[in-house]
């Protein structure tokens, strides 16, 4: 025992010692947080727009003032024909046009809009936005109810899928380097032949490694509640145990890692290639997964954070109970065993 | 004149790497045949379930109107509210529209029934989305001069007529495909010279600083060369995308922006006293510039503090000026100022390279 | 019951046999020399040995438990320190000892009276961390840390490399103690001195036991590797009445630690200057202020008639350096280290080619042209690695233990290349733990806690300070010091 917890103290002290990697560590959940929290939105806002009229009548300069009145759109020319409005828009200078035709008033002619369409989303939105704006329509009939998050804030969307990413980077792929540097270093033979149970190496490996996930799941937590506002509406407890089961994933995962790498270098880039290229892209923490071709989907099937962050996103945001994740927490629970079970039966005693 | 001996010796010592020379080939080849796939931001797929409470003639055309619109998946219908809230909570609905009683009498009478429309907005812009195209298709139904109205206002895409979201998204791969490629490579290189202790080796020759870390640089430009040819055959031959404006200011744009990325890779190397250090903290700065360079998402809708960001941000220029050559065809007229302030914010990190490697302490 | 029981073991990796046929025994309490050249398949036996690997063929009993069935037995018993034995660098001194203490099941005062005499040098450091030790005070840490505990069998891989003499000598006392309290001890070095404190060695080449006796059998069998005729100092190299070095009052400190504490010297052109101490005493410290790699705290230099602290640049131009870590591009070929560092000295590709041509062939190596450094066996990477830090002609050669942990027939030949070096006018600076490489210079200085403490030819010092040989002259100033500063 004794020997066990001077392990897990030497362990915290490397972790401790080395300044630059833990104001990383701390520091990339604060700057994503803020990041995803503040800076990120697709609000369609400051859309720049040209006028293209040839004869300001009354109702075209009504339709203008009404455009330049909203919050969505600054009108920055007046021009005369859309050619000159286009060449304003390839070069960046403008993202949309509102062509108004020479009779406007009369309301014989229309008003078509030319829209820089190199974002899709963004092209669609604007025009939305413009068309609603224009002829003033408040459809009236409908009673739009945002559910669980009223102001749409990306945030909601975000924090589960920060967790997501930051837990299994820290438990993988630190266990996983922090195991092959001894080996790389040649300290992992004097540990081995020592009369400490290799397995014992492991688990004091991991320990502060996990003490370390948990700061920051309290992190992101209170500062997803306190400095972005949003509720965590759903049981506190659950949330930890997901994570709990998630954080165990991790650090299976790293110790599989660790058995594959020689070096810490193939470390490093095997935890990226394996752990934070699908972890990003196929998550579906940026990038619905419904929308991608089915083989992607299937891949992204085997990727255990997908499993944690939908989970997350149903527990803390929508507030459900844990039935409604029964799903996530089974499959999730599922791979751990398997994967503890594989890393656990490789795990090599001796050197090779 | 040593120049061309230290450029060779990093080709060689690329070259001899297990690893590096798979990497180089197989990366951008990965990245362009799946991420286009992937990094699409449409929102497609959104399951509606319906409580129909007023079970009339108009109030089931609405509901049929739905399920044949190809933009939604019916769900089928919930006796309740309730029970429509649930299914939102198993996940199995997105959207849930309530159809009032009183729907077909106060359409036929010309009121403003009040249909409710509940969308989870969990992720913010699906919610928007399916909300969205809920009410046109209810106030079209509602109201047929609405309709008649909106078809006065044309509109016309330019450049992207079909909105692909992927040519929105190739050129910006490029991007990425720069960043990990010329940043993280030369990140490793010098901290692994460290570790390996051949670097003392080097202090001890005459070897002057800037031919030691130009030698460095340049075999990342080279590879970045290569590298775009890559990506440009692959978005051609897979996708059947090309860019619209001239090539040549293609390559002049990846020239700079690896100036830049090699560059702050060496500088981060110089700083770092082990591999884990270098990637980490290359790591933060890139996940950073990236999020804030508009390359997800518009840089115009951020707030003021994030959106002056990008005016130190490399990668913002780039992403930048790349769409508008890849896609909208500009010239370098269109251009000239984000070619100027990479070249800017590149020359200042490649002497901060320089100065940062210290051959006497 | 003997201790050890290897019964024809054999172990490949791949085509490659490290390990042929090999059968010895080790009898309980015996101390048994493992000895062998670099690559012989030491290593791979001790891991062996300690249940680290499995061997392909063969039975191994250690204290009568299989190596291979009894794994966590066999753990519990035995002692091991890797030949590349590496600390904690980011943790302290203390509490590198500690962390493996406990992990022996034990406490740094309970093994405190075994590691004493070697501790005791290093406790004053015993706040720094482990990372910012020189090389031979690691190696002393990394001593203590394997032998704080008492186990029955103890199995040391090279421990003593890039040790000065007066430390291995009290490491080997401290194997005496061990050996009294009943411990088997099997170690392996490259040291003569501490091959004939063996009771018995087993000589190893290529994965083969070529022999196994007391070590006067082995070391006559073996004369032509283990004591090759003495080098006579070739003539011709005439040292000219011209200071290439002259250094004055040369401090370095860091913070309140002055690692060099005010030397002076100067060393003539065409000399080979002999540049001793113990480890810690400040000689890498010293040299990299020579080399232009570091700037001096106070004090003056010259080296070939630049100023060291303004026209290190220079003085660049004017050098050669090897470094104590082995300093090649390993992924280079032997042509392309070559190549690289003659063209970085200004060579054009044609002389580059002919003087690379000549210089293989001189050092019998034409085969070896473009075979990468990685695989080449030690001896030959450090002999490689000096021709290249004289390739292109330089005024002075600065060489930090160019020798380490290579046998003397190996070590004779590098000194021939030396004596050629110094033959063409190049004056050489060497460090050195071989008292006998240090009766091969011509002139030589002993510093001791960052002062020079004696300097002169080695006739002089052992006429001075009256002792039969250089190891007993540098035994006697540097204990003396030891003493001195408690």
């Amino acid at each position: 025992m004794k020997q066990f917890i001077s392990f897990v103290i030497k362990e915290g002290k490397h972790i401790l010692r080395d300044k630059r990697t833990m104001l990383i560590l701390f520091g990339m959940p604060l700057v994503l947080m803020l990041i995803f929290g503040f800076a990120i939105t697709t609000d369609v806002k400051n859309v720049r727009t040209v006028v293209v009229t040839s004869s300001m009548d009354h109702l075209t300069q009504q339709a203008v003032d009404r455009l330049a009145a909203s919050e969505y759109f600054t009108i920055t020319q007046l021009v005369a024909t859309p050619r000159d409005a286009e060449r304003i828009i390839r070069s960046q200078k403008a993202d949309m046009a509102i062509v108004f035709g020479p009779d406007f008033a009369s309301k014989r002619s229309g008003v078509q809009l030319i829209v820089d369409g190199a974002d899709p989303n963004m092209a669609q939105q604007w025009t939305n936005y413009a068309t609603a704006v224009m002829l003033n329509a408040d459809g009236g009939v409908v009673n739009t109810r945002m559910l669980y998050n009223p102001q749409m804030k990306s945030a909601y969307n975000f924090v589960p899928a920060i967790m997501g990413m930051l837990l299994m980077l820290v438990c993988a792929m630190m266990t996983s380097i922090s195991i092959v540097r001894e080996k790389e270093k040649g300290t992992m033979e004097v540990l081995l032949v020592s009369p400490v149970k290799p397995l014992m190496i492991i688990v004091a490996k991991a320990i502060p490694y996990l003490v370390l996930a948990f700061a920051i799941l309290i992190i992101i937590l209170l500062m997803a509640r306190f400095v972005l506002g949003v509720p965590l509406v759903g049981s506190l407890f659950w949330i930890i145990a997901v994570s709990v089961i998630y954080i165990l994933l991790a650090l299976a995962l790293g110790l599989l890692i660790s058995n594959v790498a020689k070096t810490q270098l193939v470390a490093l880039l095997l935890s990226a290639m394996v752990l934070l290229v699908p972890i990003v892209m196929l998550s579906g923490m940026l990038f619905p997964v419904e929308s991608m071709p089915r083989v992607l989907q299937w891949i992204s099937a085997v990727i255990p954070p997908r499993y944690y962050i939908e989970a997350m996103r149903k527990l803390m945001i929508m507030g459900v109970g844990i039935k409604e994740v029964a799903r996530e927490v089974l499959i999730l629970t599922g791979m751990l065993v398997l994967l503890m079970t594989l890393a656990l039966a490789k795990f090599n005693k001796r050197l090779e | 004149m040593t120049l061309k001996y230290l450029i060779q010796k990093e080709f060689t010592q690329i070259r001899r790497n297990a690893f590096l020379p798979k990497l180089i080939v197989v990366f951008p080849i990965m990245i362009m045949c799946v991420m286009p796939w992937v990094m699409n931001m449409e929102v497609k797929n959104i399951k509606v379930t319906v409580v129909d409470n007023d079970r009339s003639t108009l109030s089931q055309q609405l509901v049929h109107s739905i399920e044949a619109s190809n933009y939604f998946i019916f769900k089928g219908q919930q006796p309740t509210y309730r029970a429509a809230m649930q299914e939102i909570e198993k996940s199995r609905a997105d959207v849930v529209m309530v159809i009032p009683q009183n729907y077909s009498r106060d359409v036929t009478l010309g009121n403003q029934p009040q249909v409710l429309i509940a969308a989870n907005a969990v992720n913010g812009t699906k919610g928007a989305m399916g909300g969205a195209y809920l009410t046109q298709i209810v106030t079209a139904h509602v109201n047929p001069d609405v309709t008649a109205l909106q078809s006065r206002v044309s509109t016309l895409f330019l450049y992207n007529k079909n909105l692909n979201f992927k040519l929105f998204m190739i050129p910006a791969l490029f991007a990425i495909v720069m960043m990990l490629m010329t940043g993280f490579l030369p990140a490793l290189n010098i901290v692994g010279e460290k570790e390996a202790g051949t670097i003392e080796q080097i202090n001890v020759t005459p070897v002057s600083k800037w031919s030691f870390i130009l030698a460095k640089l340049i075999p990342y430009w080279i590879i970045a060369l290569f590298v775009i040819t890559v990506c440009l055959l692959l978005a051609w031959a897979v996708y059947g995308i090309t860019s619209v404006g001239p090539l040549a200011l293609i390559y002049l744009l990846v020239l700079l922006l690896a100036l830049f990325w090699s560059s702050f890779g060496l500088m981060i190397s110089n700083y770092s006293d082990t591999m884990q250090q270098a990637i980490f903290v290359m790591w933060f700065f890139v996940v950073m510039m990236l999020l804030l360079s508009g390359l997800f998402t518009p840089t115009r809708s951020m707030p003021s503090w994030a959106y002056a960001t990008t005016y130190v941000n490399p990668m913002s220029y780039f992403i930048e000026a790349v769409r508008t050559v890849f896609i909208r065809g500009g010239g370098i007229s269109s251009i000239w100022h984000q070619l100027l302030a990479l070249l800017g914010i590149g020359s200042v990190m490649a002497t901060w390279a320089v100065l940062s490697y210290k051959k006497n302490s | 019951m003997n201790a050890i029981e290897v019964n024809n073991v054999s172990k490949s990796y791949g085509a490659v046999k490290a390990l042929d046929g090999v059968s010895f025994s080790v009898g309980r309490g015996e101390v048994f020399g493992l000895i062998g050249p670099d690559g012989a398949g030491k290593t791979s036996m001790y891991r062996i040995l300690c249940t680290l690997l499995l061997p392909d063929a063969g039975k191994i009993t250690v204290d009568g438990y299989d190596t291979v069935r009894q794994m966590t037995d066999i753990r519990r018993r035995v002692g091991y320190m890797p030949g590349k034995f590496s600390l904690y660098e980011d943790l302290t001194v203390e509490e590198n000892l500690q962390f493996f203490a406990t992990l022996f099941g034990t406490t740094v005062e309970e093994g405190y009276d075994s590691i004493k005499a070697i501790y005791g040098q290093i406790e004053r450091f015993k706040d720094r961390r482990a990372g910012a030790l020189s090389g031979g005070m690691k190696q002393k840490l990394a001593l203590s840390c394997a032998l704080v505990h008492s186990p029955s069998v103890l199995f040391l891989d090279e421990p003593t490399t890039g040790v000065d003499p007066v430390s291995r000598k009290e490491f080997w006392e401290m194997l005496g103690d061990l050996k009294e309290r009943n411990i088997t001890i099997v170690a392996s070095t490259p040291y003569l001195d501490e091959v004939r404190r063996c009771e018995r060695v087993a000589f190893l080449e290529q994965g083969r036991i070529r022999g196994i006796g007391t070590p006067e059998e082995i070391l006559t069998r073996f004369a032509d590797i283990f004591n090759p005729p003495g080098i006579e100092h070739a003539q011709g190299g005439e040292v000219k009445d011209e200071n290439v070095i002259e250094v004055e009052h040369l401090v370095k400190a860091f913070g309140s630690f002055r690692a060099v504490d005010d030397i002076s010297f100067t060393v003539k052109r065409g000399e080979i200057f002999g540049f001793l101490g113990a480890n810690g005493a400040g000689k890498t410290t010293a040299m990299h202020m020579l080399t232009g790699l570091n700037q001096p705290t106070s004090g003056t230099g010259r080296v070939v008639g630049y100023d060291i602290r303004t026209e290190h640049e220079q003085i660049k131009k004017h050098i050669g350096y090897m470094s104590q870590r082995f300093s090649l591009y390993e992924d280079l070929t032997v042509a392309e280290n070559i190549r690289l560092f003659a063209g970085i000295y200004g060579m054009d590709d044609k002389e580059i080619a002919r003087k690379t041509d000549e210089l293989l062939a001189r050092l019998r190596f034409a085969d070896h042209k473009d075979t990468l450094v990685a695989s080449l066996p030690l001896g030959w990477k450090q002999k490689l690695a000096f021709s290249v830090s004289i390739f292109h002609e330089p005024g002075v050669v600065f060489l930090d233990e160019p020798t380490g942990g290579v046998d003397p027939a190996t070590r004779r030949q590098f000194w021939e290349l030396i004596y050629g070096a110094a033959g063409r006018g190049i004056t050489v600076f060497v460090t050195t733990h071989y008292m006998d490489e240090a009766e091969y210079c011509d002139r030589i200085s002993i510093m001791v806690d960052g002062k020079i403490k004696a300097m002169g030819t080695p006739e002089e010092l052992k006429r001075k300070y009256n002792q039969p040989d250089m190891d007993h002259v540098f035994t006697y100033l540097a204990r003396q010091a030891t003493r001195s500063s408690d």
